[in-house]
């Protein structure tokens, strides 16, 4: 055996919450460092901009990992959700509703868009539902920039409003009431750190919901579709509720991480939904590993943060690369899917596959029934 | 409004609805014979249009060149492209799709969608972002009068040659060897690989015949509209896709009648008024009702039991149809209805929902009369119109209900 081979298996055979601290230290000193000079602002950008694709992720992964269907048009719940956090809270329409409705609401009508793409097709084989989303990701960004009167246009939407934790008259009456400075600042959240950790706050959440989920009742029924539809509809999991669950879920998430894209950019035109968006966070889940999500997550911040990280330390990919960009994606794509379609993290359930034959792995599973037999531990997929 | 200008877009409309029928060929063998959407195809398309139009540039053709040997010079030109899109469909089939056949639906699936932006990717770095314009030196440009509208003759012909094409394949598939063997394999790839059938070889030559296709739509696509852009396959993939499910995916004659209605569906879409399109509305809920009130419950009465068919059951199944949604809603609510009343009454909902959708969009149409559609929302129709067939007739308008292999 090599020696890389030892040092990865050394490293894989370490506790999940080693990783775990490991991610969210690196996440909570980006902003430090920054904090003490250390780290320039435009890595803070970066990092929102990465933590918002890992919310894509992480929802696309819902579908493609856990459910087994392509969804070929997920930008387009993002732009559901954008677009609707732009119109109810900037200058356009004058409205300013409060941030937790809006979240709340862009979720809600990402939702229903999943709805509408998933009800027609669900109940047919999952090929389509690839080409309905597809389809109706470039209705939307059509609808988005021909609809002059509601959405600018090509022009966008200009000036949306910082998101207020509280309500204007509540944090005057904390001023009044003499509150400390530093508390009624962060209640309006305009500053690059601050947006930081707002994003990063709605990624730790959606982690340990997605978490949660997948060990549950419906995470299992989705994988049990996902590994063999016949053999599970036969066990009495309703296919079609159980997808359609799926898909309007993931588009909610779409819908958040849309919501907050267009609060810290505070400009959202069509360009930003355009089909390549949904390739880019197709290649990050293929990438990083469907149905595993500590893969799916150190996917989307390879592919967004890498390429920034070795522009900023050297000068090899400049401009030149940003021609390339979307043809190593799909080279990216097709080789991944190739040679190791279980991506960079397997799910458990490709690692024990990939592992059949190898006797620690074997003895791994071994302990592990082992211990569901005893009742110790939940089976883990 | 005149006639005229109805008879000139319907023409317009046949032509675009040739060219997706070229497309939509390898679409549907592709999904007759693999059950596997192969979304590099739109790629392939463009890849048809451009090496026509960079090996006519390179040939030399300029202003001086006569209208002769322009004509032969494209020629070559075409069967180069159509040589270069059978080699590449050929070339992504062996290296991307094949030895990935048999894993998970989603793997071949997520291939094709890389291979699709590679090659899209690699058409803008050779050839540039703008889009290539095709030296025709105005010659595809002459034009003759059919029924009083200016149609160009170029139009015509593509129609012509695009039917000469279609029956030449309906005699590949139909008539000779290597189509029965694929009529066979998509039937049943393992019996037809048990019977000596070379099923590798058989759904190799089913790429090789639909890229073929494709690219020679790409090759008139690039004469018709004198350019052609590295994305234009996308959109032209997914509405060659589109025709082919509406007439019915793995259908051949499906695919071609669903292109044909789609093209002429685009073009009246958006060149006549509103008030004249509502009269397709019209059409469209008189069958509609015809359907809901004799066709459905006839047809449901067929699926009972002739020992259970009695008057008052019969009456019951009519009774929904014609009473939706009231007696429909009832039905589906009450614990005690059988299989087949519950079937029927959730169809009667759907029939009645389609039957107000229509009528709804006549009288939108109607109040609207003299507007029209701008350009920009044409490619919406195509999105549209795969959403209705996908809720209303999944199967399509030729195709038949098929059982998923056990």
């Amino acid at each position: 055996m090599d020696r890389t081979t030892t040092i990865v298996r050394r490293v894989s055979s370490l506790p999940n919450w080693v990783f775990v601290l490991a991610a969210l230290v690196a996440a909570i000193a980006v902003p430090l460092l920054n904090q003490v000079g250390l780290v320039d602002t435009a890595w803070v950008r970066v990092g929102i901009r990465s933590m918002t694709y890992v919310l894509l992720a992480l929802g696309l992964n819902l579908v493609m990992g856990e459910t087994g269907l392509l969804n070929l048009g997920y930008v387009a719940f993002f732009a559901v959700g954008a677009y609707t956090t732009a119109l109810l809270s900037s200058g356009k329409f004058g409205l300013q509703y409060p941030f937790w409705l809006l979240i709340v609401l862009s979720m809600l009508l990402a939702m229903i868009a999943g709805l509408m793409v998933g009800l027609p097709t669900l109940r047919l084989r999952g090929d389509y539902l690839a080409i309905v989303t597809l389809a109706f990701g470039e209705i939307v960004r059509l609808t988005a920039q021909n609809m002059q009167s509601v959405t600018n246009g090509p022009n966008g939407i200009t000036g949306i409003y910082p998101p207020r934790l509280v309500t204007e008259g509540l944090s005057e009456r904390l001023v009044s009431s003499g509150a400390p400075n530093w508390l009624t600042d962060i209640l309006v959240i305009n500053e690059p750190i601050e947006y930081y950790f707002m994003v990063l706050i709605f990624v730790i959440l959606t982690i340990v919901l997605l978490n949660n989920i997948k060990k549950s009742r419906i995470g299992r029924a989705w994988n049990a579709l996902r590994e063999d539809e016949l053999a599970a509809s036969s066990m009495g999991i309703n296919a079609s509720k159980l997808k359609l669950l799926s898909v309007v879920f993931s588009a909610g998430i779409g819908g958040l991480a849309g919501s907050l894209y267009a609060y810290y950019s505070t400009f959202i035109n069509p360009t930003s939904f355009l089909f390549m968006q949904s390739v880019i966070v197709v290649c990050m889940v293929v990438l990083g590993g469907m149905g595993s999500i500590p893969g799916v997550v150190l996917g989307a911040i390879v592919l967004d943060a890498l390429p920034q990280a070795i522009r900023e330390i050297s000068s090899i990919l400049d401009t030149d690369f940003e021609t390339y960009r979307m043809l190593v994606f799909g080279i990216i794509i097709v080789l991944m899917v190739m040679f190791r379609p279980e991506g960079l993290v397997p799910n458990a359930l490709w690692r024990r596959e990939a592992h059949e034959e190898d006797p620690h792995e074997l003895e791994r599973t071994r302990q592990r029934l082992f211990d569901l037999e005893e009742g110790h531990q939940d089976l883990e997929v | 409004m005149s006639i005229e200008h109805v008879i000139g877009l319907a023409i317009s409309g046949l032509t675009v609805g040739m060219i997706y029928a070229l497309i939509a060929l390898g679409y549907t063998m592709v999904y007759g014979v693999l059950e596997f959407i192969n979304f590099a195809h739109g790629e392939v398309f463009t890849v048809g249009g451009y090496v026509m139009t960079a090996s006519l540039l390179g040939l030399g053709v300029s202003d001086k060149t006569s209208s002769v040997w322009f004509w032969s010079l494209l020629v070559g030109s075409a069967t180069a492209a159509v040589v270069a899109t059978t080699a590449l469909g050929w070339l992504v089939e062996r290296i991307a799709y094949r030895p990935l056949r048999g894993r998970p639906r989603l793997i071949p699936l997520l291939s094709a969608i890389g291979v699709s932006i590679v090659l899209q990717q690699l058409i803008l770095l050779i050839f540039g972002g703008a889009p290539i314009v095709v030296p025709t030196l105005g010659i595809t440009a002459a034009s003759v009068t059919v029924f009083g509208a200016r149609v160009r003759v170029l139009a015509l012909m593509i129609i012509g040659i695009s039917i000469v094409l279609m029956i030449a394949l309906t005699w590949l598939v139909k008539g000779t060897r290597i189509g029965k063997a694929m009529r066979a394999t998509s039937q049943d790839m393992e019996a037809a690989e048990m019977m000596g059938i070379n099923t590798n070889r058989t759904i190799a030559f089913t790429f090789v015949v639909g890229s073929a296709l494709a690219g020679f739509g790409g090759v008139l696509v690039a004469l018709y509209y004198g350019s052609l852009k590295y994305s234009d396959g996308f959109l032209y993939g997914l509405k060659a896709f589109t025709a082919a499910v509406l007439g019915g995916i793995g259908n051949i004659p499906g695919a071609v009648l669903g292109s044909l209605l789609l093209g002429v569906a685009e073009n009246f879409g958006v060149g006549l008024d509103l008030g004249f399109l509502a009269w397709f509305f019209v059409a469209g809920l008189v069958a509609g009702l015809f359907v809901q009130f004799i066709v459905a419950p006839r047809r449901r009465v067929e699926h009972i039991a002739v020992q259970a068919r009695t008057e008052k059951y019969v009456r019951e199944v009519y009774k929904i149809y014609w009473f939706a949604p009231y007696l429909a809603v009832k039905r589906v609510l009450s614990p005690r209805t059988d299989a087949l009343l519950s079937v029927s009454s959730r169809h009667a909902i759907r029939l009645l929902a389609g039957n107000l959708l229509l009528a709804a969009m006549a009288g939108v149409f109607f109040a609207n009369s003299t507007a029209r559609f701008a350009a920009k929302w044409q490619p919406v129709i195509a999105f549209v119109a795969l959403v209705f067939v996908l809720v209303f007739r999944p199967t399509g308008i030729l195709g038949e209900h098929v059982a998923e292999k056990v």
